[in-house]
């Protein structure tokens, strides 16, 4: 098992963020996180990742636990993972080439396997082209091609994709899923938060829906679908 | 790129960005360095006036003429057996003769003019403990050794030493308060300033730390951010206070600080910028 939560609880103030939260992630799914907004997908994610620790409860990531994992091992657990946010998190001042490059850069990895690796991931991604751009000077669906180039640069075994469409139109949104899908598709476990599920094509992902911090079972969005 | 090479970009990138701000912490820090220059150049100056002036760390005793070279001698060991006294030397007639002669040439024609009947007095010249001395002994001293029979007087440095070492002292006290305040005060202002880093590349640093960036490559550029602050800042202190004397040297007399005292206030600056920016860039566990 790649993710597991067990009686996972979480609390910003007086209420919880996330409660009960019993949840396993299997290794090459594509898991659709799915509910209104402050249902607590965001959360649940920075929970992945550890960017917070469970009140209670345990997470485990690829054999670290939430109990145990010492400052130190943060960066390594980052490493094995490849986030994606709504609002892409590009750097500025770097070019769209550095942007990509920057988890093997952080890592000391050598400039020859950098160059190629960055050179070949924007290549399948359709950017070779724009590598020299600034962030600002790409369309936002470019950028968060851009983004998702860089949480895939060091082969991670997880991507989160936080409302990865969040900022898109349509078309472009339906060109994202199809790349996360084609990601998926390579082996890598794919966990994306939305809140329209109807994004993702049923059958093409398991789907957990998210309210008020509680998990209500899977394939919802059929539901949601009948209701509208 | 080695990970050294991309840790150096960062710190380029952040010493590079918002020169402004930087500006201002460094001429505040180069400030509170110019105040304690100062303090150190007067301590310093002080200090080798006491230097020089340490053999009248010492009194010289004046006997009554009708005192006899042995009865002076008696009362040489009476004296060197007080507390506090170093040594005692008696100085005959005929040697005070010959010191006046040998540094006073131009005056030798006093001694002449006073006729074959004229003598010096014989004295005692006495050295004390310099690092048991301090006004109040040195008074007691004074008065038991005038006390003695056959002393005619006791003369030493009365209104001058005895200032000059509290003085001293004084200053000395000044130097290591204005150190802590400095310490401290710049310690906040770097703090601050780092802070203020950290805030506005906050996105980077988030950024950062979602790829996996070990933690000290996240911290180093605003470490270094603080150490330069603090280099730049005393040496930029240093070198102003350096102008300054040289500007001053002409009406007031005095020496600058000597290298080593130089290189303790780089060092200062260097430990302090380090201290406020380990405390500005800290975060807790994320
Ligand atoms: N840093 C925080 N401090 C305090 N409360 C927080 C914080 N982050 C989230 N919350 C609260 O936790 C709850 C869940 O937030 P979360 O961001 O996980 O929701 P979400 O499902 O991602 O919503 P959205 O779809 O709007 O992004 C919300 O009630 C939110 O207000
Ligand atoms: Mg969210």
């Amino acid at each position: 098992m790649l993710v597991t939560m067990t009686g996972v609880r979480l609390s910003y103030g007086r209420w919880p963020a996330l409660d009960k939260i019993d949840m396993e992630i299997k290794q090459g799914e594509f898991l659709v996180i799915s509910g209104p907004s402050g249902a607590g997908k965001t959360t649940l994610l920075r929970l992945i990742w550890m960017g917070d620790r469970p009140d209670s409860g345990l997470v485990e990531v690829s054999g670290f636990r939430s109990d145990r994992i010492r400052r130190s091992e943060l960066p390594q657990l980052r490493r094995k993972i490849g986030i994606v946010f709504q609002d892409f998190r590009l750097l500025h001042t770097r070019t769209v080439f550095d942007n990509v490059a920057l988890p093997l850069q952080v890592t000391g990895t050598g400039k020859r396997t950098v160059q190629k690796r960055v050179i070949s991931l924007l290549a399948r991604m359709g950017l070779s082209h724009r590598r020299n751009a600034f962030p600002h000077e790409l369309s936002g669906g470019e950028q968060q091609r851009v983004a998702i180039a860089r949480a895939m640069v060091a082969h991670p075994v997880i991507l989160l994709a936080d409302e990865p469409t969040g900022n898109l139109d349509p078309e472009v949104s339906r060109e994202v899923v199809e790349l996360l899908l084609e990601i998926n598709r390579g082996g890598t476990t794919v966990v994306m938060a939305t809140h329209d599920p109807r994004q993702v094509p049923a059958g093409k992902g398991r789907f957990l829906f998210l309210d008020k911090g509680v998990l209500r079972g899977a394939d919802r969005w059929t539901e949601l679908d009948s209701e509208t | 790129m080695s990970l050294f090479q991309s840790a150096t970009r960062e710190v380029a990138i952040n010493l590079t960005s918002r020169p402004g701000a930087r500006l201002v912490t460094l001429l505040m820090v180069a400030l509170a360095f110019i105040v304690f220059d100062t303090f150190l150049i007067i301590s310093w100056n002080l200090q080798g006036i006491m230097d020089r002036e340490e053999n009248l760390v010492g009194m010289e005793v004046f006997l009554q003429r009708d005192i006899s070279q042995a009865q002076g001698l008696v009362i040489g060991d009476n004296i060197s057996s007080m507390p506090d006294v170093k040594s005692v030397y008696y100085v005959s007639p005929q040697e005070a003769e010959a010191l006046f002669r040998a540094e006073l040439p131009g005056r030798a024609d006093l001694l002449d003019v006073m006729g074959n009947d004229f003598r010096l007095p014989a004295s005692l010249q006495i050295v004390f403990e310099p690092e048991t001395m301090n006004q109040g002994r040195i008074t007691e001293l004074s008065r038991q050794i005038g006390s003695i029979a056959g002393v005619d007087d006791a003369v030493y440095g009365e209104d001058y030493l005895p200032g000059l070492l509290k003085t001293v002292t004084t200053i000395r006290r000044l130097v290591i308060l204005l150190g802590i305040v400095l310490v401290s005060s710049i310690s906040m202002v770097v703090f601050y300033t780092v802070r203020l880093s950290v805030v506005r590349r906050s996105l980077t640093v988030d950024i950062m730390r979602t790829v996996g960036a070990p933690w000290w490559f996240i911290r180093i550029p605003f470490v270094i951010e603080g150490v330069f602050m603090g280099v730049i800042g005393s040496a930029g202190g240093l070198a102003i206070s350096a102008i300054l004397s040289k500007v001053l040297a002409g009406a007031v007399t005095h020496r600058f600080m000597p290298l080593s005292w130089m290189t303790l206030v780089i060092l200062l600056g260097a430990i302090t910028g380090t201290v406020g920016a380990l405390a500005g860039s800290y975060e807790k566990e994320r």
